[in-house]
């Protein structure tokens, strides 16, 4: 009796250690693609150039319904695109856009990085008629990357030249999806759910970083992302708290459409301090984030690109 | 000398000499070490007695801890539970390594199980190996692979599913094996084994088995008509888990891709020996694969012998000229045509299992 409760207990506690939902990856919520194309908010309209007609919503729902499937490969690619304006600022000739979203790459020491990302996203982001520019914003110093400090510093940038809609976007993560429109939704969004290096599954539903979407008014509402995250990883987590404070929670769009390939770096040495930051992220949330970002930055058009260097 | 009445602890044990020993004391007082280290030193050379007395010695105090006294463990059961952690961690330092130590280890286990083939001596290194190897590779799989977040539960569950399935295949196995000894000494006796037929005596086990295919090392238990259905569906079994959990690691540690936007495949997998954690799940899934590969090419032959209506011992007899066409040619008596032969071997299992329950 006494040996049949042992064993039943010892198979037991080992079944909730294999099968422990913190050890796995994770089944998430998301939108389906046919519900997708209702999220996106269109800008207020424009009229930008009066002899073309509105880019349609059918144009949209097309591209989410058939887009074209690329393989990991196919980033090493040369893409022809039409030459930006200068600053990497692109505004669509087939019609008026409907959407209008800043890309802000906080970036330090990937040139080769640089090269193919600026390649391969000005030929995407093109191919879905929408008004972008691309902001790199670069942290020139020898301290620990505060990835934080220059999304805030880019988003500042941005919202200043009047985008209403900011894409955060890791440098080394690329759409594989051209049905994963540029836009912002309703609520903040998590594009990069289905990375390639994680087996295109979701390591953790708290995961909120790599490529994000989020409307520039909800950034500022928020008060942006805290600056005090030095070095690898917090920074995304605590930007979720953040948003969770203020009811904004963000969601995910179908899979099949937010698939992403990450290309290979080393890890950086994770901060040691990120979970006693993390704990009181909240109370530092008035005053730790946009309006506490360094002023002593420049900004500099580059052809492909504008450069901000903090 | 009498040995003493208490009862012994876990840690002791009677010795050769019928006296109560601890397995903490097992590097003191050893006579014949002392004598042939001191005939050494002073150049006489170690006397062949002292040497084998050490060696008897030193067998007798290799013992694990048990309830009832100190177990004496042979020293080549022993050896794969060094052999093979020590083996997987060299694989790991690099590309050229894990070549190399896979390459010795394929030679050394086939030349291993020839000597043992030959020897028909009973060991139980082959099993202790495979237990080895499946505790290790559970435990990489578990402790290593799943820390990485990328795996989902279902799969995990899949894997798990599959290994005790296939466990209990090879216990039932086992047990089937052992019933046959008391099942047939029975008849034996009552002079019935002619209406059996096809029974071969196993000189490993020591009883006779009904149409024996081999005796399994790996296993460490023989197989006939009565139980090698089950030992296919054991090996199939085992090739699923295998397959499953190396693809698993390797799509974790390497970069992935999708064919039929389905299957998930690795495709590059240049950058694992950079960390520790990736280099091992490499390796254990590599050592995965190969145990796959071996078991498959196992699996397709004993396809095979079923097909044709053959065991394993009756084509071990056949001359190569026979093997070389499949023995389509050879004289086959108990040959009952392709559907018939897979019927007599799905239903034997259950007759002899019938026969050795009534025992």
């Amino acid at each position: 009796m006494m040996k049949k409760v042992l064993i039943t207990t010892i198979v037991v506690v080992f079944a909730i250690i294999l099968f422990h939902p913190g050890r796995h990856a994770k089944y998430y919520n998301f939108i389906p693609v046919l519900d997708v194309i209702s999220e996106f908010v269109p800008i207020k309209t424009q009229i930008e150039q009066p002899n073309l007609k509105n880019c349609t919503y059918e144009f949209y729902s097309d591209l989410i319904l058939s887009g074209t499937e690329f393989s990991s490969e196919d980033v090493y690619n040369s893409y022809k695109f039409t030459t930006p304006l200068n600053g990497g600022e692109y505004i669509p000739q087939e019609c008026n856009p409907i959407f209008k979203s800043a890309i802000v790459v906080p970036y330090r020491n990937r040139q080769r990085h640089l090269e193919i990302f600026l390649n391969y996203m000005h030929a995407f982001l093109q191919t879905q008629r929408i008004h972008y520019k691309i902001i790199i914003v670069e942290q020139n110093d020898d301290f620990p990357f505060n990835r934080a400090k220059m999304l805030n510093v880019g988003a500042n940038e941005a919202i200043k030249s009047d985008f209403p809609c900011l894409i955060l976007h890791d440098v080394d993560l690329f759409p594989l999806n051209s049905g994963n429109i540029y836009a912002c939704s309703k609520k903040p969004r998590h594009m990069s759910s289905s990375v390639d290096t994680f087996r295109f599954n979701l390591p953790y539903l708290g995961l909120f970083g790599g490529a994000i979407s989020i409307q520039s008014k909800d950034f500022k509402r928020i008060n942006g992302m805290s600056n005090v995250f030095d070095g690898w990883g917090g920074e995304d987590d605590d930007f979720f708290k953040r948003l969770e404070a203020y009811d904004l929670m963000p969601y995910r769009f179908a899979p099949e459409i937010s698939r992403y390939t990450m290309l290979f770096h080393k890890k950086e040495r994770a901060s040691n301090d990120r979970w006693k930051k993390l704990k009181y992220s909240l109370e530092r949330q008035n005053n730790d984030g946009l309006n506490s970002i360094p002023n002593n930055y420049k900004v500099v058009l580059e052809p492909l690109y504008t450069h901000v260097i903090v | 000398m009498s040995p003493d009445n208490d009862p012994l602890c876990c840690c002791e044990y009677f010795d050769i000499h019928q006296e109560r020993n601890h397995i903490l004391l097992c590097c003191c007082n050893c006579q014949d070490l002392d004598e042939s280290v001191e005939s050494f030193i002073s150049g006489k050379g170690i006397p062949p007695n002292k040497a084998r007395g050490f060696m008897a010695t030193l067998q007798d105090r290799v013992r694990v801890p048990w309830q009832g006294g100190a177990r004496r463990v042979a020293p080549d059961a022993i050896l794969p539970i060094f052999m093979l952690p020590s083996m997987l961690l060299l694989a790991t330092i690099s590309i050229w390594w894990t070549i190399s130590i896979f390459s010795f280890m394929l030679l050394l286990l086939s030349y291993l199980y020839y000597c043992c083939m030959r020897s028909v001596k009973k060991t139980n290194f082959f099993l202790i190996w495979s237990l080895m190897s499946l505790i290790i590779l559970l435990f990489i799989f578990e402790f290593v692979v799943m820390p990485f977040l990328e795996i989902l539960v279902h799969e995990n569950l899949a894997v798990i599913l599959l290994v005790i399935l296939c466990i209990t295949c090879i216990y039932v196995i086992k047990i089937r094996t052992n019933r046959l000894r008391y099942a047939f000494e029975n008849q034996m006796e009552n002079g019935e084994s002619d209406k059996i037929g096809r029974m071969h005596y196993c000189q490993i086990c020591q009883i006779s088995i009904p149409e024996r295919d081999h005796h399994c090392v790996w296993f460490d238990c023989c197989i006939g008509s009565h139980n090698r259905f089950l030992f296919l569906i054991a090996i199939a079994l085992a090739i699923g888990a295998l397959l499953y959990s190396s693809n698993l690691t390797l799509t974790s540690v390497c970069h992935p891709f999708h064919i039929y936007k389905t299957i998930l495949l690795p495709d590059d997998c240049s950058d694992v020996y950079e960390q520790f954690e990736l280099s091992l799940s490499f390796v254990s899934a590599l050592y995965s694969l190969g145990i796959a590969t071996v078991f498959g090419i196992f699996l397709m032959y004993e396809v095979l012998l079923i097909s044709i209506g053959l065991t394993g011992q009756e084509w071990r007899a056949l001359p190569i000229s026979a093997k070389l066409c499949c023995a389509i040619t050879a004289h086959r008596p108990y040959n009952k045509g392709f559907f018939g032969n897979w019927f007599r071997a799905m239903c034997f299992c259950q007759k002899y299992q019938k026969i050795a329950s009534q025992y």
